[in-house]
């Protein structure tokens, strides 16, 4: 037997949880860069509810609130909503900047370590955007990326690993001060969907 | 091998039952509504009307320059 080489790229997963992985952390990439807009709301309130066993589970009933709350929500009071708390005029109430959760001191440390591994990963911010790579959203984005790369084991490593390094320790901080702003209406729902999906994430990335 | 194949299923096993799996339809119905290449590019494409604030990228480097 020759020695085995696992090929990451170019395998699209052909697991459908995974492809529901990556619906997810892009769906939390784009609701965390921004607010939605109406086209946004209707996809999420029109995708369905969460059926069969998951509908017990935390993850299926923070879903069916979040596409509730999708139908009820206007657009615009959405995204004034989005800007209030993680933008606002001056300094945001909550910061989107994992690194801020992640330590006290020595965050420049965390984004540069952070930028090193998206260069190894051949992956770098769009030029629109100029946040520092550290932003939630773009932290999801990368997650989104690694799961498209397949589910093969090393694949599977790599999301664990920047999944324990960058996530993991910083969105239990970041969407537990979303749901405590008295601003927040639309995006109690978006943080309560995220805490319990990368809750599930957290112990399925245990298990491989 | 066997563990991986084992292993392997209780992950998907883990994640079904946990509603990943059953959010499938609904993942990707959310996420069609995306450009998924680049979700970061979204928000600087959004045509917003929204009266005062505006966030810009303009505004976006100054938050920028004025943190850490």
């Amino acid at each position: 037997m020759s020695a085995s080489v696992t090929p990451l790229r170019f395998q699209p997963p052909e697991v459908p949880e995974d492809k529901a992985r990556e619906g997810y952390y892009a769906l939390l990439a784009r609701l965390f860069y921004a607010g939605p807009d109406a086209a946004l709301l209707a996809a999420i309130g029109g995708a369905g509810r969460i059926a069969g066993e998951g509908e017990q589970s935390a993850l299926g009933g923070a879903w069916n609130r979040l596409a509730a709350a999708a139908r009820a929500m206007e657009a615009e009071a959405a995204c004034l909503e989005y800007d209030e708390i993680l933008v606002g005029t001056g300094k945001a109430e909550v910061t989107p900047y994992a690194s801020y959760y992640l330590a006290e001191t020595g965050r420049e440390k965390i984004l540069a370590g952070l930028r090193g591994e998206l260069l190894g990963l051949g992956l770098a911010r769009s030029e629109a955007a100029h946040e520092p790579e550290d932003h939630m959203a773009g932290l999801f984005d990368v997650m989104r990326h690694l799961i498209s790369l397949g589910s093969e084991d090393a694949a599977l490593q790599m999301q664990q690993g920047f999944f324990d390094r960058y996530i993991a320790r910083s969105y239990p901080g970041f969407c537990g001060a979303i749901s405590k702003s008295e601003k927040a209406n639309f995006y109690k729902h978006v943080a309560h969907f995220a805490e319990s999906f990368l809750a599930v994430e957290t112990e399925a990335l245990k298990v491989f | 091998m066997k563990n991986h194949t084992r292993s392997k299923l209780s992950r998907r096993n883990f994640l079904i039952a946990a509603g990943v799996g059953g959010a499938a339809t609904a993942a990707a119905i959310a996420g069609r509504a995306l450009s998924p290449e680049e979700p970061k590019a979204v928000a600087s494409n959004d045509k917003r009307r929204g009266k005062g604030y505006q966030e810009t990228a303009h505004v976006r480097s100054y938050y920028n320059t004025s943190k850490v």
